[in-house]
């Protein structure tokens, strides 16, 4: 038995209408409790790659596995980080944290930890738009790990915050990994970020997306995945 | 302060339009009433009366339908709309027919109305609601259908059934354009209410003018508008307050 966190896709293609050959032949193992980090040329098909194994779109070819069983549809045991915070507007930040617990008995209890964990004790109470970009996509990131998915799914959750504020949010998500142990896959446009956050590192190359590079955690690996990227954008 | 003084201002200076031209005798009074003798008027029907009923009478009756005839219409507008947003076949079917249904004239079907259902409050109410209904079920619909989808999926990654999705995610991102539509059709119930209450309209200030009409009192007629739109403009003021109490991230995300 594969362990539920393991994810795994099997020559998997997506096809956008007729002619846009998003991903093309992807073959990938991702163990539980890994940290893989996918870098590669804008419109490369890294979001269309999360897509997937969130379960919001399904493959046109092959197949995605999460826990050893097909995808589908999204579930608790998935949680996504979009690039946007996309918090629920009309909920107060406390309110968002719990939106995937609603019923749970623990609830509060558990809100409150996630809260204290990314930083956002005293927003509690605060709405989504009260809140900075970081602090946004820090309840984003408490939203997602609310329901203990086994698997996080993260779409350049960084990309539209300043130096400072994106480098603490790094070191807290490692924190957080380090804690949780949780399986993640993390796309990022930066190879410094890639190379930092990642046990692993994949760099796809342009439309169709295939994976061109996929390494472990090494010395050098930033001049490496540096020059793969460059590479891959041409 | 401004805004206060320039809208004083405003009012101020189309009273002086109105007193000058009166006052000029161009027109009889029957077709141009003084504004001393519209004033007059409104003092006398709150006290005395018009037609057995005093003003505040006529205004509540008309009130009360036009909330009524709202609350259905915003009910239904917002079942259909969703249906409409969500629903493709729903909408191939029904979408054409709440468009014919927006672009008829009230008074087209209001005759209708009454042979199906009389003369007393049912075809008023009736009438009122199908116009309502319209703005607020097209503002829903296109709301619905802007939703982002990451909403949605962010909703069920977070074990959100389908069945789940309209109540908890669907309709409050939509809720600022359908208090959009909820606006415009008080607005549109506010203008038709006199239509509805053309026939046997009394008590009701769209009786009252449709009564004062008859015995050329113009000075009625006139107060009767001023009291409908003072009335309309007021009630437009609550609904903004209500849309910024209840969507206070309005233009913020
Ligand atoms: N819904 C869609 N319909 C049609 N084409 C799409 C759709 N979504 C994505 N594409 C196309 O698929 C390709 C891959 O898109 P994707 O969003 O996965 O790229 P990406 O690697 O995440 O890019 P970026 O780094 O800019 O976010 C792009 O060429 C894009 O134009
Ligand atoms: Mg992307």
């Amino acid at each position: 038995m594969p362990s539920p966190d393991s994810v795994a896709l099997k020559g998997v293609t997506l096809t956008y209408g007729r002619k846009v050959h998003a991903l093309d032949g992807i073959d990938l193992a991702i163990e539980p409790g890994e940290f893989v980090a996918i870098v590669g040329p804008s419109g490369c098909g890294k979001s269309t790659l999360l897509r997937l194994v969130a379960g919001f779109a399904r493959p046109t070819g092959g197949e995605v596995r999460v826990g050893g069983e097909p995808v589908a549809g999204p579930g608790p045991d998935r949680g996504m980080v979009f690039q946007q915070p996309r918090l629920f507007p009309w909920l107060s930040v406390r309110r968002n944290v719990a939106f995937g617990i609603r019923r749970h008995p623990g609830r509060d209890a558990r809100v409150a930890e996630l809260l204290d964990l990314v930083g956002l004790a005293d927003a509690a109470r605060l709405r989504p738009y009260e809140l900075s970009g970081g602090m946004q996509q820090r309840a984003a990131i408490a939203r997602a790990l609310a329901p203990d998915p086994g698997i996080l799914l993260m779409d350049e959750p960084f990309a539209a915050l300043d130096a400072l504020t994106r480098e603490r949010l790094q070191e807290e998500l490692r924190r957080i990994w380090q804690q949780t142990g949780k399986t993640v896959l993390f796309v990022t446009h930066s190879v410094d970020e890639a190379v930092f956050l990642g046990t692993r590192v994949l760099v796809m190359s342009k439309r169709p997306g295939r994976i061109v590079l996929d390494l472990p955690h090494q010395p050098d690996l930033r001049e490496t995945v540096s020059t793969a990227v460059r590479q891959a954008a041409v | 302060m401004r805004a206060v003084a320039l809208r004083l201002g405003g009012v101020l200076a189309l009273l002086g339009i109105w007193w000058a031209v009166a006052a000029a005798q161009i027109w009889p009074p029957v077709f141009v009433p003084t504004p001393a003798a519209v004033w007059e008027q409104l003092l006398k029907t709150s006290v005395t009366g018009y037609s057995g009923y005093s003003l505040a009478d006529h205004l509540l009756v008309s009130l009360g339908r036009i909330l009524l005839g709202s609350l259905y219409g915003i009910a239904a507008g917002i079942v259909v709309g969703l249906a409409l947003g969500l629903v493709p076949a729903f909408r191939a079917v029904f979408g054409p027919l709440v468009t014919f249904v927006r672009t008829l004239p009230p008074l087209a079907y209001f005759s209708l109305l009454i042979i199906w259902l009389g003369i007393d409050e049912p075809p008023k109410i009736a009438l009122l609601f199908v116009a309502a209904m319209p703005p607020v079920a097209v503002a829903t619909a296109e709301a619905v259908r802007g939703v982002h989808e990451d909403y949605l999926n962010a909703a069920r990654s977070l074990g959100v059934s389908p069945w789940g999705l309209p109540f908890l995610v669907v309709l409050p991102s939509a809720l600022p354009e359908v208090l959009v539509g909820v606006r415009v059709a008080v607005g549109v119930a506010y203008t038709t209410v006199v239509a509805a209450e053309t026939v046997n309209g009394v008590p009701g200030i769209g009786g009252m003018i449709r009564d004062a009409q008859r015995y050329n009192q113009t000075d009625v007629v006139v107060m009767g508008l001023l009291v409908i739109g003072a009335s309309g403009l007021a009630i437009d003021l609550l609904l903004i307050r209500l849309q910024r109490l209840l969507v206070p991230w309005r233009g913020k995300a």
